[in-house]
């Protein structure tokens, strides 16, 4: 092709990317690897039609022959119809596996904290003009509604940055706003308020600010158990309600908004390890599970950018020395409580693998949740590899579903992972697995995870081992 | 490469074929096989070991499914991906060399990727007269379908056409904010080369400059949408939703759909962003014209280059008229540098001032500052001539936000550069004073006026800034004069040690020394102290 084109008129290097120049190929080359499921579908389709037309046939027919003497005969075959249809509702059905989803919140609980406008008296940063000559013009006083004025216009981290001061009344209150007002305006400017304080550095990287109160990870847990939140290490997760999309559960309310500002709030907190350390090591560690275990509420779909910003922050707020460890205990933690569906592939996604530590926190995550899974029979690589290698894909009782769960996990535990180069029996085993998962697996099973096992397999086989 | 070549396209070729739809029923096998393909394109070109940069078609259909914005689920990932893929490769660089000792001996080195863009402006005339279909979709976005984005979400920000059960108009959302991001992205790196090089060229090809420059749309109406979205848009809308949002949680009779809340919690948080991006994207429009204005002055534009009203005058045009416009906007526009900028040449516009052309030999520049602004109001006559032409209302809106957005660029200036703290905090006390006389003013010139409650926060900030910086000085000064009556008294105690010391024969001139020098450099408080003490003990000794 190439060499027959070699003159003037050939496309240059980067022309050949411009699909206005080299037309694509034809839409039917990139067909799907296996093509007969459509065939399949096409032919189970027109049979569920026949079925459907023949049984309305014989409905009418039972119908006129009501009070023949055909009537056994007619009732008999209408039964066989019947049976018939149902099991083709069953087989239409079996493939209706429930979305990915965890209610992670309950219902909300009333804060405990008072929202403190009290407290606020006692600013001396906001007295110290009250008995000025001005005031009397102004007729100011610290009151509530003054005080929400400053913050909301962003007056009150200007002051605060020119005295370099953070009195212990402005940041209770201000923290008190951003997780339990039910203000928008209020909450974002508690939030924003914090996120300009915290990371506020001189030249020589000392804080350029004197707080006087720092939030602890308690009152972090508090916020979150007052919004509702239903999965901490204590709870019983198999106890959670299902998400049921049919019907949703008015029960079962999600987080006030104010979870956004938490969100934001634990971001910035994580941005400043260097200058203020407000976890610990070990806290930090419980947050990245709380984190990565609101991806799973569909609720907060939306806030899926601030969810991965907070969780970037906190994987590395951990020292070097700190995190290969902490990666695993997070991982094992996450694992042990994770019901067995599609929800252990969404916790996996949602970790994306921007760089070298997120990368690993996936794979381990993954790796976890395949060996909880297979409810910890197995812990080592091989092992593992070899049962999965073991399963008869040929079986009638095989369940796909399982095994698509299994493939897609192990495919993100051994993505790019230095263990394929440490061991190549691990990476001959893994291709194996996929060799049987793309090839055993006959055209005859219907169900939808089938075929979804077989085309997994077959990309994975062709887009990496070339 | 030869072989990457062929690996990278049968990865392109394996990759795309999980779109294939045929044989599909089912919305969810749909659905499922693009989210499929999201992660099959991250693994490859985010997550693996020797990344490759996606192919554009590849790029093109991610952009496709945020387009489409079937669900939630989808648009959220695909715009996360195309973020993140941008970041990792991204169109236009700067290699800076060696930045770290002098920057004009190492030119900046600039250079264009070629690489999908969500934008195509060149061949507008082969896609002219078509309409916005389905039909072309899967192609990058002309001028005009930028512009119908934009339109979509001003009549979003209205309520009108908004259904929290539909996933497509939050998709525009973000399909606007991640344009947005990538017009900076190509523009901010050309602006600073321009900056460093006069290179008009690099700015004439920028993506931003084609897309305004484009003649399928109206360049003014882009702005007036983007005005009324900023200022009438979402913060009434927003405030609607979460409200009906926090109403719906309340009354346990009405079920809250599940998919319905997870919309309206993205819907706030989208909101803001695509304010945010709205304002970025003015943001840029200005810097655009401020280096196009250089560039006119030096001649190196040309006149293909056209003519385009400069945004700020528009801005101002806008607001002008319409008081709302002006209140939502400054309350909303956030960027110090061009709020500030904005309200100076709002105020320019209706001063004209003969006291002052007197003085404009002394500083011509003032008229420029906001300090020259305030002085305009520091006596009766100018300030009751300004009042005529713009309200009072107007006037101290303009006062409360100008001094906003003053101290904002303040602080970002003390924080950027620590030396001359002094200077920055003596005007700042001047601004402050001069902005409590300015109100003062209006107050006398118009006796009616009631302090609107941004100017009453501005107000007290700025007294509360004069006493904290005078409560500073006072605390300085005492310290000084406390210093300065230990000294007296050490000084005198000295005096009496020496004259009894001498007898003693104690070494007072190590100590005398000490003293002098303490009073001069103001060494601590505690070596005068010490000193005297020492004198003291000279004194007690032979008493001893």
């Amino acid at each position: 092709m190439k060499e027959m084109k070699m003159d003037m008129e050939a496309p240059l290097d980067f022309e050949l990317e411009d699909h206005l120049l080299s037309p694509p190929a034809p839409p039917k080359k990139r067909g799907k690897v296996i093509g007969l499921d459509d065939l399949l579908k096409d032919f189970f389709k027109e049979k569920k039609k026949r079925n459907e037309r023949e049984s309305k046939r014989a409905r009418a027919r039972a119908r006129k022959c009501y009070n023949s003497d055909e009537d056994v005969d007619t009732a008999h075959l209408s039964e066989l119809v019947n049976q018939c249809e149902q099991k083709i509702q069953e087989i239409g059905n079996e493939d209706e596996v429930p979305l990915w989803g965890l209610h992670v919140f309950g219902k909300q609980k009333t804060p405990t904290l008072p929202l403190g406008s009290l407290e606020l008296r006692s600013c001396k940063l906001l007295q110290s003009l009250l008995n000025s000559e001005l005031n009397l013009v102004l007729g100011l006083n610290a009151e509530k509604g003054e005080a929400e004025g400053l913050l909301i216009n962003g007056w009150l981290s200007k002051l605060v940055f020119i005295c370099g001061h953070v009195e212990e009344c402005l940041a209770l209150w201000t923290f008190n706003l951003m997780l339990y007002s039910s203000k928008e305006e209020l909450r974002a400017s508690g939030c924003d308020f914090w996120c300009a304080i915290l990371p506020s550095r001189d030249e020589v990287e000392q804080p350029s600010l004197k707080i006087d109160w720092f939030p602890s990870s308690a009152n972090l847990k508090q916020a979150l158990e007052t919004y509702g939140y239903l999965l901490d290490s204590s709870f019983d997760i198999s106890s959670l309600p299902e998400v049921v999309h049919a019907a949703a559960d008015s029960d079962c309310q999600g987080p006030p908004q104010n979870i956004r500002c938490l969100i934001k709030f634990l971001t910035a907190c994580c941005g400043v390890r260097g200058t203020w350390s407000i976890f610990s090591s070990s806290e930090a560690k419980e947050f990245l599970g709380v984190i990565i275990s609101l991806f799973l509420d569909r609720q907060l779909q939306g806030l899926s950018s601030l969810l991965f910003e907070c969780m970037m922050a906190i994987i590395s707020y951990f020292e070097d020395q700190e995190w290969n460890i902490s990666c695993v205990e997070v991982a094992k933690s996450l694992a042990s409580r994770l019901p067995k569906n599609l929800n252990c592939l969404r916790v996996v996604e949602c970790i994306s693998g921007v760089d070298n530590r997120a990368k690993q926190l996936r794979s381990e995550v993954a790796f976890q949740i395949l060996i909880n899974c297979l409810d910890g029979k197995f812990t080592e690589a091989e092992e593992i590899l070899v049962w999965l290698m073991s399963i008869n894909m040929k079986d009638k009782t095989c369940d796909y579903f399982n095994v698509y769960i299994y493939l897609a996990l192990t495919e993100n535990w051994l993505f790019s992972n230095p263990l394929l180069g440490e061991k190549p029996i691990i990476l001959e085993l893994w291709g194996a697995f996929l060799r049987n998962c793309s090839c055993q697996i006959t055209n005859r099973e219907l169900s939808s995870y089938a075929s979804k096992v077989r085309n997994k397999a077959s990309y994975i086989l062709q887009s990496t081992i070339h | 490469m030869e072989k990457s070549g062929r690996i990278n396209s049968i990865i392109e070729e394996n990759t795309l074929a999980i779109l294939d739809a045929s044989g599909l029923t089912d919305a969810r096998d749909y659905d499922d096989d693009r989210l499929t393909f999201l992660e099959a394109v991250r693994a490859s070109s985010i997550v693996a070991e020797n990344t490759t940069a996606p192919s554009s078609k590849m790029f093109g259909a991610v952009f496709q499914i945020l387009r489409d914005a079937r669900s939630l689920e989808l648009a959220v990932a695909s715009y996360q991906l195309l973020c993140e893929l941008d970041k990792r490769f991204p169109r236009v660089c700067i290699s800076h060399g060696d930045k770290s000792e002098s920057l004009q001996t190492t030119p900046l080195e600039f250079y264009v990727k070629e690489a999908w863009s969500p934008f195509v402006f060149g061949l507008e005339s082969s896609y002219s007269g078509r309409e916005v279909t389905d039909k072309n979709l899967g192609e990058p976005m002309d001028s005009s379908q930028f512009l119908v984005l934009i339109q979509g979400i001003t009549q979003l920000g209205h309520g009108m056409g908004f259904q929290l059960s539909d996933s497509k108009p939050l998709g525009n959302m973000l399909l606007f904010q991640y344009l947005v991001s990538v017009l900076e992205g190509d523009f901010l790196p050309r602006n600073t080369v321009y900056k460093e090089t006069k290179n008009w060229v690099l700015l004439r090809e920028s993506l931003l400059n084609m897309l305004l420059g484009s003649r399928r749309i109206s360049y003014k109406n882009l702005i007036r949408d983007c005005l009324s979205i900023i200022s009438k848009g979402f913060y009434s809308h927003g405030k609607y939703s979460a409200h009906e949002l926090e109403h719906a949680e309340k009354s346990p009779a009405r079920i809250v759909k599940e998919q319905d809340t997870s919309l309206a919690f993205a819907l706030v948080e989208l909101e803001k962003g695509t304010c945010i991006a709205l304002q970025k994207f003015l943001v840029l429009v200005m810097e655009l014209d401020l280096s196009k204005k250089q560039a006119d002055m030096h001649g190196l534009t040309s006149r293909a280059d056209g003519v385009r009203t400069p945004l700020v005058e528009i801005i101002l045009d806008e607001l002008t008229y319409d008081k709302d416009l002006l209140l939502q906007f400054l309350l909303v526009f956030s960027d110090p540098k061009w709020k500030l900028e904005i309200i100076l040449l709002y105020f320019r516009k209706y001063i004209t001032k003969p006291s002052t052309r007197t003085r404009r030999s002394n500083n011509s520049s003032d008229d420029d500052t906001f300090h020259g602004i305030l002085r305009c109001f520091s006596n009766g006559t100018s300030t009751k001539s300004i009042i005529k032409k713009i309200s009072v209302d107007v006037g101290q809106l303009l006062l409360a936000h100008g001094f906003q957005a003053y101290l904002s660029l303040q602080l970002c200036v003390q924080q950027n550069a620590a030396s001359g703290g002094d200077i920055v905090a003596v005007s700042l006390v001047q601004i402050c004073k001069d902005m409590i006389s300015a109100f003062r003013n209006l107050q006398t010139t118009d006796g009616g006026m009631e302090i609107i409650p941004i100017g009453k926060e501005a107000l007290f900030t700025a007294a509360t800034i004069v006493t904290l910086k005078s409560q500073q000085l006072e605390r300085e000064s005492s310290e000084d004069k406390s210093k300065a009556s230990i000294l007296e008294v050490a000084v005198g105690s000295l005096g009496t040690g020496i004259a009894v010391g001498i007898g003693a024969g104690v070494t007072i001139t190590g100590s005398t020394g000490l003293g002098l020098e303490a009073e001069r450099a103001e060494m601590t408080c505690q070596m005068v102290v010490f000193a005297a003490i020492v004198a003291f003990d000279g004194r007690h000794q032979p008493y001893g």
